[in-house]
């Protein structure tokens, strides 16, 4: 049962929840004329997203996290390219950062704890994928597979 | 992959939307499937052909690439 009166204004009230909390920090740490307009953006951003939500089609649906299976393929297309995108930017972010002789750990460290989820996520979901007769293929297994022929011994026929 | 689902689909007299809330997916996917731009997984395929009451080999040709 959905005890909640009205499920599409959950996400954008997060947004504003957080964004105002980033508000506070602008404010605290610039001017609160700066986080007055910080505060502007994120409203727009949670009005946005409310009426994304509740558009048809894929990109609603996305949003709403009510999916079909092509929408959930579409959804981790779309994150592996934000993934892309920003370690690309934080690489390039990081050269400009090197060649003017300035700290660059932020972008090292985004880059370098991204990279180490991935490996984490390949870990989790590889050792998740298990087949019917359980045996467990992912990448920290110690079998190796060189022969096709292989896999068709150890898994039970279809 | 070459697929019959239109057919099938248009031989019931169902629209789209019709199919799409009977098999519990999107609109946009049953567009997509019918197409040939997206290859349903095999618990879909197997739902689509169990709705139609037809052998799955018979709505999806893996060895054909659909015209669209």
């Amino acid at each position: 049962m959905n005890s909640m009166k009205h499920p599409r204004l959950l996400a954008p009230a997060a947004v504003v929840l957080i964004g105002t909390v980033m508000a506070v920090a602008v404010g605290i740490g610039h001017t609160w004329t700066d986080a007055l307009v910080s505060e502007i953006v994120i409203l727009f951003i949670a009005v946005g997203y409310f009426f994304i939500t509740g558009s048809k089609g894929d990109i609603g649906a996305i949003y709403r996290r009510r999916t079909d299976e092509r929408q959930r393929n579409v959804s981790m297309k779309a994150s592996r390219l934000a993934m892309i995108v920003m370690f690309a930017l934080c690489f390039v972010i990081a050269l400009i950062e090197v060649a003017s002789n300035s700290n660059y750990w932020q972008e090292d460290a985004i880059g370098s704890v991204g990279g180490v989820s991935f490996f984490v996520g390949l870990v989790i979901y590889g050792v998740r994928d298990e087949d019917t007769a359980g045996t467990s293929r992912g990448i920290m297994s110690s079998d190796t597979v060189d022969d096709a022929s292989e896999v068709d011994e150890v898994r039970p026929p279809m | 992959m070459k697929n019959e689902v239109r057919e099938f689909r248009r031989k019931r007299n169902l629209s789209q939307a019709d199919l799409a809330e009977d098999l519990g997916v999107s609109r946009q996917t049953i567009i997509a499937i019918e197409s040939g731009r997206y290859s349903p997984s095999l618990p879909l395929a197997f739902r689509i052909a169990k709705f139609f009451e037809v052998p799955v080999e018979t709505m999806f040709d893996p060895t054909e690439e659909a015209v669209t």
